[in-house]
């Protein structure tokens, strides 16, 4: 059982060029139905599909047909529908958890496969270590004549199918939409979800079979589930989602085939790798709730409530008595903010005491003015006594925008004062 | 030396394996019983890395080094689950999806490449992908049977505290049990019995030695301690039937085998098992039903 | 702690100790968004309390909140005036009945000697005076005779009269019940009922989350109605009053739903 390496071509430009585009539209296939998948929460059923078409694939290649053949898909197909059908009749019929239920079931496929497989005589076009890592090695060699110039198969093949998927997904798309958003409301509206979830299995399976001998049984859940998991965490609408995954499923199997050629491995392998490594990039990159996205919201939060803070600090000093120190020693963050907020033009220093510019005096209004309203809120609408007011808006002063507050004003019934009897400050005229 | 026609090595490996069997059947219960059913496919498929690391590292290639090394690299990929699941918005079907594929691609291309960076004698490394245990020894086999000991035995002193968490997890930490600690036993105990079971199995199919024992056994029996120990005899009797089998028939990987041998125990539970089997229910439909 | 308020009575105060419950300030959030804001509440006596407010209000997050089962961004919870780890063993808890797998293999028995556990300890198994306890208190809710059968061929009424009767093995002295009459029959319903009455009489705290107006004026002593954050709180007679209730169930949480979200981004509202 040896795996074939990238650089088993030498440096053939034209045989890598295939094997590549190979490896490429294949992957595109699988993040196209990968992405239905992942929002479906249907990942491990891909997985389990990915193993559990080695059988079927076994089979038809034993019948005589060939590897990105018809009567491949066609078992492969066959055989995806078994696993789901099986794992449905184990949880309908002896009340078996989905995931337990497609332990059972994938491995004992898959087992079955192996067994074929390691039985079958020589020669025949299928090998343990192929159902493992694939065998993109021999893709470029197993030619079609299309228009006059040799094709590899598996590229014509893989191709075709991702045609196929594309046109599918083309014209079912609102209904998968539909299904995967709500699929019982899909029902009651009258779309054929069994129907369309069958047609979704399918069209996984026909990615599978289209990848099998790019990357092998095993590792085609990395081609359906990591760009599209990607993806997700980059777009936030459905087809947006998918152009995404099939572009981070491309990238990552050319990206992938190149450094198995650089690395001298397995090309499945490192392009598994790399949509790994695609997925660590968006979970920390991503715009709205990556890693490095969140980290910069709650540092700009913190600075934001560090201004106001000061802003208003300053301010109810002046209020209680011009110019009298604060209790309270700002801290170290708050220090700063106040050194910005002078250089900023909010604040001007007058000796030792710090006095409001007339801008700073708006924009510290409006914090006061968020606090005294959330305390007035509270104080109608929740049974909490009057010293447990101050805490809740002291956090909540920071999140009230200009249209917020109009509303509270008017839930309150357009109170002067707060629950402390302290002024409310009218809304400045600038916004905020 | 002979038994049963067998040669002593291959019973002395069927005994290491069957011990595997049983712990892994026990063990896998609780993981199944928790709803975590394929948290050990995350860790098997992550097992991968391990191994071929450890060779990287050590340059040596007896079982304990590897196993070692899979058994870090399992942790790394259930680590690497938690890390996802704390970090990002994906789901935990599509998270484990991702550590299946991401890393026993990995493990391939590090398996894959060792021969071509001069490690020339990294030859057999790949055994560990479907399991093959004629190249096992005696001393592995005692290896192995150590190991589903000490599991057993912790089971069998958290039986109480595992039963409550994966009952009833939100009562369990209402009363003040650490929940978090138990789970990280019980998925911790997974992830050595994937690794134990690695040389008999396979990292692509082992997870069915922690899903398919427990499952069939729950056929039978709606009782805890039972079931546990009804697993276990089931997870010992396929790992010897697959020994056996494989022993004499010498092109085939022994995983499939331990596999087919589970899965004809379940086939046959999940049809005649009294009350809870196939049969049974058709019976009551039919009887309620007349 | 001297504050004003509904429910901060003079009357029935056990030996002017500490309230059995108090919660201070208490804000929960799902993420970093708050479904419970500011809940401020004490319970100090012994009485049938009811937990009242509409689907979704947050009624059983505060009472896991208070269990220690989600975290709290703000406020505390104490019982007999500490903190829940000191007194676990005095707190009792039923949770809802979907929250578990009834087809998981254990019987009624063994789901009742759970209750013994927390004061077992680790690697200790339950021995006979548990058993005994386990009996006693399936006897109490009439289920005794169905001792060893499992859990999962038992109605709805039954497995909701299994979880009380493990709460009753943990000998608390305050009840935590999350919906308990939610899905179950009249005669259930009406069982459970007795045996919570029978509780209060010993002299401990039942709270009860529930969401059936009708049936909470009847039952419970005082009552908190809560939407997202607590709207009143006292006794059932003074609390339940047409204002209030139309405070409750026809609120001003799109408010705190709207401010919710914009916490959540770390932003503003419109």
């Amino acid at each position: 059982m040896l795996f074939g390496n990238a650089t088993f071509f030498g440096g053939d430009p034209a045989i890598h060029g295939w094997a590549m585009a190979t490896a490429a539209v294949v992957a595109a296939s699988c993040a196209l139905v990968g992405t239905l998948l992942v929002v479906r929460r249907m990942s491990l059923l891909g997985d389990a599909i990915g193993h559990a078409v080695l059988p079927g694939i076994a089979i038809a290649v034993l019948s005589g047909g060939r590897p990105g053949g018809l009567l491949v898909f066609v078992g492969a197909v066959a055989a995806a529908l078994l696993t789901v059908w099986l794992i449905q009749g184990l949880q309908a019929a002896g009340g078996l958890a989905e995931d337990a239920g497609a332990g059972v079931v994938f491995t004992t496929l898959f087992a079955i496969g192996v067994v074929i497989v390691s039985a079958a005589p020589a020669g025949t076009h299928i090998d343990p270590a192929c159902i493992l890592a694939g065998d993109l090695t021999f893709i470029p060699f197993d030619t079609v004549a299309v228009v006059g110039f040799a094709v590899p198969r598996a590229f014509v093949a893989g191709t075709l199918a991702f045609i196929v998927l594309v046109a599918a997904a083309v014209v079912t798309w609102k209904l998968q939409v539909f299904t995967a958003f709500d699929s019982a409301a899909a029902r009651a509206a009258g779309v054929p979800v069994a129907t369309v979830t069958a047609g979704l299995l399918a069209a996984t399976a026909v990615a599978t079979v289209a990848s099998f001998d790019v990357v092998g049984a095993v590792l085609v859940v990395a081609l359906l589930v990591v760009p599209a998991a990607a993806a997700e965490l980059l777009a936030h609408r459905l087809h947006v989602m998918a152009l995404v995954a099939i572009i981070l499923g491309v990238v990552g199997a050319c990206v992938g085939y190149l450094a198995a050629w650089h690395f001298n491995t397995n090309a499945a392998g490192m392009i598994a790798v790399v949509l790994g490594l695609e997925y660590i990039a968006a979970a920390i990159l991503a715009p709205d709730d990556g890693v490095f996205a969140r980290a910069i919201g709650r540092v700009r939060l913190a600075w934001r409530v560090a201004c106001e803070d000061r802003l208003a600090g300053v301010w109810r000093e002046e209020e209680a008595a011009r110019g009298r120190p604060t209790g309270a020693t700002p801290t170290l963050l708050e220090r700063c903010a106040a050194e910005w907020l002078r250089i900023d033009g909010s604040f001007v220093r007058d000796g030792v005491t710090w006095r409001l510019s007339p801008r700073g005096r708006r924009e510290a209004e409006t914090v006061v003015r968020s606090h005294r309203l959330w305390e007035a809120w509270l104080g109608r609408h929740a049974d909490l006594p009057l010293d447990h007011l101050h805490p809740p808006a002291e956090w909540v002063e920071h999140h009230l925008g200009a249209a917020m507050r109009r509303r509270i004003e008017v839930e309150t019934g357009w109170r002067q004062s707060d629950p402390h009897g302290r002024e409310i400050p009218p809304e400045s005229s600038s916004q905020s | 030396m002979t038994f049963a026609g067998l040669p002593y090595n291959t019973l002395v490996v069927a005994v290491g394996v069957a011990a595997v069997g049983f712990a892994a059947g026990v063990v896998g219960s609780l993981c199944v019983l928790r709803k975590r059913s394929l948290v050990g496919d995350a860790a098997a498929h992550a097992t991968l890395v391990g191994v071929a690391g450890a060779f990287l590292a050590t340059g040596r290639r007896d079982l304990a080094t590897l196993l070692v090394g899979a058994l870090a690299a399992a942790v790394a990929g259930l680590a690497a689950l938690l890390l996802v699941r704390r970090f990002t918005r994906t789901r935990d079907d599509a998270a484990t999806a991702i550590v299946i594929g991401v890393s026993f691609g990995l493990g391939i291309a590090l398996v894959s490449g060792l021969p071509a960076w001069g490690y020339a004698d990294s030859a057999g490394l790949e055994q560990f992908l479907l399991g093959h245990t004629a190249a096992l020894t005696a001393a592995d086999a005692v290896l192995l049977t150590g190991v589903a000991c000490v599991a057993t035995i912790v089971v069998s002193l958290l039986f109480k505290e595992a039963t409550l968490v994966a009952f009833d997890a939100a009562f369990a930490a209402a009363t003040g049990w650490p929940v978090l600690v138990i789970d990280a036993v019980i998925v911790g105990l997974v992830a050595v019995m994937v690794v134990a079971g690695l040389p008999a199995v396979g990292a692509v199919l082992v997870t069915a030695l922690v899903v398919i024992p427990p499952v069939a056994a729950r056929a039978w029996t709606d009782r805890m301690g039972t079931m546990l120990l009804l697993a276990g005899m089931m997870g010992l009797v396929a790992a010897v039937v697959g020994v056996v089998v494989s022993a004499a028939w010498p092109g085939l990987a022994t995983g499939p085998l331990v596999v087919l041998a589970a899965a004809a125990i379940f086939g046959i539970s999940f049809v005649a098992a009294p009350e809870r089997g196939w049969i049974a229910r058709r019976l009551r439909s039919v009887t309620r039903n007349a | 702690m001297s504050h004003a308020g509904v429910d901060r009575g003079q009357e029935g105060s056990r030996a002017g100790g500490p309230p059995l419950v108090e919660f201070h300030d208490v804000t929960v959030a799902y993420g970093r968004r708050p479904v419970i804001w500011n809940v401020d509440l004490e319970i100090d006596a012994a009485c049938l309390f009811g937990i009242i407010g509409p689907n979704g209000a947050g009624k059983s997050t505060l009472l896991k909140a208070a269990l220690g089962l989600v975290p709290m961004v703000g406020g505390s919870v104490r019982f007999f005036g500490r903190p829940l780890r000191e007194v676990r063993s005095r707190v009792g808890y039923v949770p809802q009945r979907e929250t578990v797998d009834w087809d998981f293999p254990v019987n009624v028995m063994d789901v009742v000697l759970m209750g013994t556990y927390g004061r077992l300890g680790w690697f200790r198994r339950p021995g006979i005076r548990e058993r005994q306890l386990a009996r006693d208190s399936l006897d109490r809710v009439g289920l005794a005779d169905l001792a060893g059968r499992q859990i999962g061929r038992l109605s709805g009424g039954q497995q909701q009269r299994v979880f009380l009767a493990r709460a009753l093995a943990q000998q608390a002295d305050v009840y935590l019940l999350d919906e308990p009459m939610a899905g179950v029959d009249m005669r259930s319903q009406e069982q459970i009922f007795r045996v919570l009455a029978e509780l209060k009489a010993e002299g401990r705290l039942v709270v009860v989350v529930h969401h059936d107006l009708r049936t909470a004026a009847e039952w419970f002593d005082r009552v908190a109605l809560v939407d997202m954050r607590l709207v009143a709180a006292g006794p059932t007679a003074v609390v339940l009053t047409p204002e209030n209730l139309q405070r409750t169930y026809a609120g001003h949480i799109d408010v705190l739903e709207e401010l919710g979200r914009a916490v959540a981004t770390r932003g503003r509202t419109p």
